[in-house]
């Protein structure tokens, strides 16, 4: 077994900078203000190759989730969740949720950006439970 | 839609071939290396030939199905084509008929081989296959997110969330796949399971159950298709024509799973099933068998909405009360699929869907079995194909 690693485009560069810094940014197109995700040369909606690095308002709702039981990583021993989760700008991303978890159904819980650090990769966007009330 | 209407009756399946899953399972599990994926290959495509009663020297178009090279398998079958591509085992099927139609080719062979046990293939973690052709698969690796299974994991999870469908009903399919490979010579698994097995087995990725993985095991897989018009002049057995295919790629926001948690393939498999259904001239009712290219048992039911053979949001209670095996109202996967028969990625389902129409099903043959349709969604790809006398 070995540790997970990122995938690290030409584009993918800036993004992990931001996220070392604590400040998530995405690629957001000059033209037609869509977010993109992955990072790409282009925008996958309007073509434009022109965009700007924006950071992120840091919230989402959670789409699903996984419980993984098996290790495929050095890394990530089990058990532990994956959470897909929509940005409020729009781009659905992977992450963890750290903290205290949803009772039965996590579809639908409002989430926000936090950071952890992993042993192989170093800082790594997470996601948290924004209290109901706030 | 005029070019792709005249597919229909184009071709036909006149010869199928492969390995021994069984004999070559247990030798891979004593540490043996039986063949590589080319020798498997070779092996299906010797039984094709013999299965359809032609000769290698009548094939001029040859397709050769990943992980194999195709300039390696030509050399290695002697065959020169006027036409070759290489495609899995869905595309292939269509692309064939594409070069019958257009007379690039007139009897064209389909080979397939992989040695993805004996070689300890990986499909998750650090060495997961299949990350140069689909990003989604290594580009969520920092959260731990990794495996094919996962994705399918997350997609259902979701569907569950959304429409009550449970694991317990999700089980049906693995407990149905495996009845009909207890029926199966050629299938791998055959100790028949319950629904309490199922939920009682170890989960993987949950919500899925080590029961909702396929299997990983060597084998090769061949077909031969002709020409409709060389089929009835030369074919040794009853041609199984294709009567209808459709296609329709998903790939808008796949690395970030739109397609698979926002619409979960429904789109893609709408506009795939009206091609083909309107191709063939029929619909869900008159197909009597369906295979679904089954990597997860969670394909079966989406698939099962996606063309129509249920309401939506009611798959649950129709795998449940209705029923998918061979007892029951549709069977699906009637050989076990990649689940309980053998993991040739799509391809031993093409093999299954032409036993059946033929009537070589034994004691899983489904009763006057007229039309099988194929489907798969690998990655948001919807493929589609419908087999028929």
């Amino acid at each position: 077994m070995a540790n997970s690693q990122a995938v690290i485009s030409l584009y993918d560069e800036p993004m992990w900078e931001s996220i070392r810094a604590h400040d998530w940014q995405l690629q957001q197109c000059d033209d037609c203000s869509e977010f993109r995700y992955p990072p790409a040369a282009n925008c996958p909606h309007c073509l434009s190759m022109d965009y700007h690095w924006k950071p992120l308002k840091g919230r989402g709702t959670i789409l699903s989730w996984v419980i993984y039981h098996r290790q495929y990583f050095d890394n990530f021993p089990p058990p532990y969740n994956v959470v897909a989760v929509q940005l409020d700008e729009g781009p659905i991303v992977m992450s963890n949720l750290v903290g205290p978890e949803p009772e039965g159904n996590w579809v639908g819980h409002k989430v926000e950006i936090c950071y952890g650090e992993d042993v192989a990769i170093g800082t790594v966007p997470k996601m948290r439970l924004i209290p109901q009330s706030s | 839609m005029a070019i792709v209407k005249s597919l229909s009756k184009v071709a036909a399946v006149i010869g199928i071939g492969e390995s021994d899953y069984v004999g070559d399972h247990a030798r891979v599990r004593a540490g043996e290396r039986p063949h590589d994926s080319y020798g498997y290959a070779a092996i299906a495509f010797n039984k094709a030939l013999k299965d359809a009663g032609i000769e290698r020297d009548d094939i001029d178009g040859l397709i050769v199905g990943p992980t194999i090279a195709y300039e390696r398998m030509g050399e290695l079958l002697g065959i020169n084509p006027t036409w070759g591509s290489q495609a899995d085992a869905m595309l292939s099927v269509i692309e064939a008929c594409m070069a019958i139609q257009t007379g690039m080719a007139e009897v064209v062979a389909l080979v397939y081989g992989n040695d993805q046990r004996s070689a300890a293939i990986q499909y998750g973690g650090p060495e997961a296959m299949g990350g140069n052709m689909f990003l989604s698969y290594i580009y969520h690796a920092p959260w731990g997110f990794t495996s094919q299974g996962a994705l399918y994991a997350m997609m259902f999870q979701r569907f569950m969330a959304l429409t009550g469908c449970t694991e317990a009903q999700l089980g049906e399919v693995a407990v149905a796949q495996r009845l009909h490979a207890s029926l199966n010579p050629h299938a791998l698994m055959k100790k028949l399971i319950t629904i309490e097995d199922y939920m009682a087995s170890r989960y993987i990725c949950e919500p899925l159950h080590l029961f909702d993985y396929c299997l990983i095991n060597d084998g090769g897989v061949a077909l031969i298709i002709t020409s409709a018009d060389y089929a009835k002049r030369n074919a040794k057995k009853k041609p199984v024509l294709i009567h209808g295919v459709g296609r329709y790629d998903a790939n808008k926001g796949a690395t970030s799973l739109e397609p698979r948690l926002l619409d979960f393939y429904r789109p893609a498999q709408e506009r795939c099933a009206e091609q083909m259904f309107n191709m063939a001239g029929l619909g869900p009712k008159d197909i009597d068998a369906v295979q679904i290219y089954d990597s997860f048992s969670c394909h079966v039911p989406l698939a099962l909405e996606g063309y129509g053979y249920c309401a939506t949001g009611d798959v649950g209670r129709f795998m449940a009360e209705e029923g998918i095996s061979l007892k029951g109202k549709l069977p699906v996967n009637t050989g076990g699929g990649h689940l309980s028969e053998t993991y040739m990625q799509g391809w031993n389902h093409q093999v299954e869907a032409v036993r059946q129409v033929r009537g070589e099903g034994l004691g899983r043959q489904v009763e006057n079995c007229r039309f099988v349709h194929y489907n798969s969604d690998v990655a948001g790809k919807a493929v589609s194909i419908i087999y028929g006398s």
